[in-house]
Formats: C-alpha cells, sequence, structure tokens
C-alpha cells in the first residue's frame, strides 16, 4: 500500500471477509481432540487415522478391558511362590485381551455408526484393520509391562505375542463368517482348549509355547490375513447375521 | 454434485418366509421423493440397498451407471451417497462436531482444515454449529435427528436417502427437519421414507411400497386424485366402505364404492394412500 492511497483502494470484497472471518471462525471454535487423540497425534499418527480410532465409544471401552486384564494378569504374576503357574496364566490370557478388544471394537453391537460407516467409501476391512492394530498396539503395550515384570524376568514371558497377532488375525478372518462377539468367542474357546490339551498332553506345562507353537501361530496369522483380504467384500456389506 | 439417476429392475429380497422387496422398479433423478408405506412394507429394505449396504448377487441397480456388485463401482457410488439409517446411529458420550468429523474421514475427506470447514458447513445446515462441542446425549431428540442429517448431507451427496428421518419429532422439529431436506432437492436426488402422509405430501413423486411392491409412483396430487368419486362424507357409519372413519364434528368420511346421493368430497393424499392400503379400515 502506498501512502497516497485512498480508502476507496483500501476496500476488500465484503465476502471475501465474510469468507475469511468464518475460516477464523472455525478454526477458533473446533473443540480441542479428546486427550486419548492427543497422544495418538503426539505419537505421529495423522488425524485420519486417530478419528478412526478413537470414534467408537465401545473401542475404548476393549481398552479399559485390556488395562483391567492386564493389571490381573500382573498381580497374578506377583505369587513368587507358583512362579511356572503365573507364567501360564500370562501366556494363556494375554492373547485374548486384544481377541476381546477387537470384538468389542467393530460391528454394529460396537458402533452405532456401523450402518452410516458401510455407506460410505471407506474399506470396511481397512476400517476393522486400523482398529485392530490399535487395539493390538494398546493392550499389547499393556501385556509387555506385565511380562517384565513376571518373576525371573525370562524370554518366555513373551511368548504371548505371536499367538495375540495369531488368534486376533484368526477372529478378524472369522468375522467375514460370524458376528464379531461370536467369532472372538470361538477363537477364545479353541485357543483355550488347544493349550489345555497340549499341556495335559506335554511333560512341559510351557510346551504350547514353545518353537512349534510359535511356528502354528506364524502359520494362522499368515493364513487368516489371506482370507481377510480374499473374503473384504463382507466387512463392506451388512451382512444378514448382522441385520435387525 | 449433480443430482445421481437411480434405476432399479426387478429387486427382490426374501428374509425367511416374507418378501420384503417383490420386484421393484424404479427410475428416479432429481428432486424429492417420498417413500410411503406402513411399517413392514419394505422401505428400510429398499433405501439399504439403494445405500449399497445389503447388496444381493442378482440385483439390478444402477446409480449414475454405476453396479454396486462390483468393488470398485460400489466404492465409487458411495462417495455420491448420503445415508441416514432408521436406527439411532450417533454414540451418546460422542461430541457433535467428533461424530461429524468421523463421518467425513470415512468418507474420505483426508485435510484437517477443509475437513473442519465441510464438517461446520454441514452442522450448520442443519443449525448446529452453535452445539458442536456439545455430547450428543445432551441434545433433544429433534436435534440428534437434525445431526443425522447433518453427516448424510455432508460433502453435497448426488444422492441422498433418509429412513424415517422425522420419526418421533414434534410437529416443529419435523417441519425444520423437512425445510432442510426441501432444500435439498434442487442438487440432489433425495429418497425420504416415511409411514406419514402429510410427509410425504412434500415429495416431488410419491411413492407407495406395501408388502414388498410398488402400488403407485406419481406426484402427490396423483395419488390423492385416485380417490377421485370413491370419498365422501355422511352421517351414520357405513358397513360396506373400504375404509372409514369419525370427524370431529361427528360424521364419517368414508372411502370406497360411494352409495347413490353420496355427499362426495375432493379427494386427500391420505384418502389415495388409505385406499391402496386397506382393504377394509375402520378408524374411531
Amino acid at each position: 500500500m502506498t501512502a497516497d492511497s485512498t480508502p476507496s483502494q483500501w476496500s476488500v470484497d465484503p465476502a471475501r471477509i465474510e469468507a475469511n472471518w468464518r475460516a477464523i471462525t472455525i478454526e477458533l471454535d473446533a473443540p480441542a481432540p479428546s486427550r486419548m487423540e492427543r497422544l495418538l497425534r503426539a505419537a505421529g499418527l495423522p488425524s485420519r487415522i486417530t478419528r478412526l480410532v478413537v470414534a467408537t465409544p465401545a473401542l475404548r471401552r476393549s481398552w479399559y478391558l485390556a488395562t483391567a486384564v492386564a493389571i490381573l494378569i500382573g498381580l497374578a504374576l506377583t505369587d513368587a511362590a507358583r512362579p511356572r503357574e503365573g507364567l501360564f496364566a500370562l501366556l494363556l490370557l494375554a492373547p485374548l485381551v486384544p481377541v476381546l478388544g477387537v470384538a468389542l471394537a467393530y460391528g454394529p453391537e460396537a458402533d452405532p455408526a456401523h450402518e452410516i460407516a458401510l455407506a460410505t467409501p471407506m474399506r470396511g476391512l481397512r476400517l476393522v484393520a486400523t482398529r485392530a492394530v490399535a487395539v493390538l498396539a494398546f493392550s499389547t503395550t499393556w501385556l509387555l509391562v506385565a511380562s517384565v515384570l513376571a518373576p525371573g524376568w525370562q524370554p518366555m514371558a513373551f511368548a504371548w505375542l505371536l499367538p495375540a497377532l495369531g488368534l486376533t488375525t484368526a477372529t478378524v478372518a472369522m468375522m467375514t463368517v460370524l458376528a464379531p462377539r461370536r467369532a472372538a468367542a470361538v477363537s477364545a474357546v479353541v485357543w483355550v482348549l488347544g493349550v489345555a490339551w497340549v499341556r495335559a498332553a506335554a511333560a512341559d506345562p510351557l510346551a504350547a509355547f514353545g518353537a512349534v507353537g510359535q511356528a502354528m501361530m506364524v502359520v494362522v496369522t499368515i493364513g487368516a490375513l489371506a482370507v481377510a483380504v480374499a473374503r473384504r467384500d463382507r466387512f463392506d456389506l451388512m451382512a444378514s447375521r448382522w441385520r435387525s | 454434485m449433480t443430482a445421481s439417476q437411480v434405476m432399479v429392475f426387478g429387486l427382490r429380497r426374501r428374509f425367511g418366509s416374507i418378501d420384503a422387496l417383490d420386484g421393484v422398479d424404479l427410475l428416479l433423478q432429481g428432486g424429492l421423493i417420498t417413500l410411503l408405506g406402513p411399517n413392514g412394507s419394505g422401505k428400510t429394505t429398499l433405501l439399504r440397498c439403494l445405500a449399497t449396504v445389503d447388496v444381493g448377487a442378482d440385483d439390478a441397480i444402477l446409480v449414475d451407471g454405476l453396479d454396486p456388485r462390483h468393488e470398485s463401482d460400489r466404492i465409487e457410488m458411495r462417495r455420491r451417497l448420503g445415508y441416514q439409517p432408521q436406527r439411532p446411529s450417533l454414540a451418546p458420550a460422542s461430541r457433535v462436531f467428533d461424530v461429524i468429523d468421523y463421518v467425513a474421514v470415512l468418507k474420505g475427506h483426508d485435510d484437517d482444515r477443509a475437513r473442519r470447514h465441510l464438517v461446520y458447513g454441514a452442522l450448520e445446515s442443519v443449525g448446529l454449529a452453535e452445539r458442536a462441542s456439545d455430547r450428543v446425549g445432551d441434545l433433544s431428540g429433534g436435534m440428534v435427528r437434525r445431526l443425522e442429517l447433518a453427516q448424510a448431507i455432508l460433502g453435497r451427496p448426488g444422492l441422498l436417502l433418509l429412513d424415517e428421518p422425522a420419526a418421533g419429532l414434534d410437529p416443529d422439529e419435523r417441519f425444520r427437519l423437512r425445510e432442510i431436506v426441501a432444500g435439498r432437492r434442487h442438487d440432489s436426488t433425495v429418497v425420504v421414507s416415511t409411514h406419514l402422509t402429510d410427509e410425504a405430501a412434500v415429495g416431488d413423486t410419491v411413492l407407495v411400497l406395501i408388502e414388498g411392491r410398488l402400488r403407485f409412483v406419481g406426484q402427490p396430487d396423483a395419488l390423492a386424485t385416485t380417490a377421485a368419486g370413491r370419498a365422501w362424507i355422511q352421517d351414520q357409519a357405513p358397513v360396506d366402505a373400504r375404509a372409514t372413519w369419525r370427524l370431529a364434528d361427528g360424521r364419517h368420511r368414508c372411502l370406497g364404492a360411494p352409495p347413490p346421493g353420496a355427499d362426495l368430497v375432493d379427494p386427500t393424499l391420505e384418502d389415495g394412500y388409505l385406499l391402496l392400503t386397506s382393504p377394509v379400515v375402520n378408524v374411531g
């Protein structure tokens, strides 16, 4: 602007002023993200991901559940008189935490906006995978703490990691056939019965979590991922099993 | 976005022994279309099919030439779609801004600032921008329905599907909602299901769905006209009318084949609808 500018030269388009003012107002008025969302953004996740993760109240409940179970396992592990039993309980129960979390984080029972989400371009598998990863990450963090606290800190205390991954992906794959909570229940029952059977058959109570068991879980994970991807259409439609 | 063209050919859907949809044919493009029918007539099923959440292998539905049976077409269709389901769909503990922002993410609006503007635009259009920070549970029932409408109109979809958006609302809120929906008729194909004839009357086109079959497609006046010469008023309750109900002055409004010398009256949309739906109805 020059020194001899006249007021008429300063005039600007009122519509532009209105638009700018509206933009400023929106930036000022938009509610701040929740603490959980701010935490996730601080960890480097973009808002389009954090929104998907924190939007479902049931997802928060699944996190609380994971926290509670991790604390319970931690308390069980403090029984130094029976360290092998505590470790067995950790390895048996820890993989079930993310399984329950995923079951509580997806589907019409968990998400009131499920039907709305189905009618959007967001692919259902991406949505369920995002939430499954969120649940896995959160519950794994807590359970790792519990594992570190295991008496006589030992690598075996982390032998639940691959089973957790395998059971979670298996649950997601089964969700193409069953409702989420039923899929989680099937995963949990098969896992508990399988571990109990190995324990009864083998001399070592922790045999189910050895190298063979871990290798099986790698196979389960890969197979379940393949099934989930091949049947991804099932996450994009309202299945008759979920219809009211 | 321009109004979407919707074509449906012989759409069928069967649940157990019930034909929810029994050969529905439709051709829609632009305007406000009200889908009228009694409870259980198949309205929700039809809207779910159009919303691509229920897709059958034999379906013949095209929206702007896109076939929802094909994954890539279905995703593209959903970019052009706004859908408000019948069931409550927003978590009471969530904040108003957050629920719409969440749907905006689902609809693929990734840029933060642009998305905020889009969300506020949708909230302003339903009169809820001032409540952006409130919890959904703190809103009245009418506000919640408007909020559900806000997520549907987000991004100005070419096809807007609203499943009984005014159900359970008081007259003021119903009027307000109706005005918002009617405002969308010029740049979208808006399909609104209802079982209330006064709501159906504001449509450019009325579809009457009964037991899974489209029994009428046309303008509201044309539906009223179907009852011309078949609506009359008399003092005594008739015995052979198709439908009859007592008026405030104690006389009876009747539908069907009028007796000789009957006091014929101008038919309403409700008369036409009742003649379609009710072989025999006696009210009051």
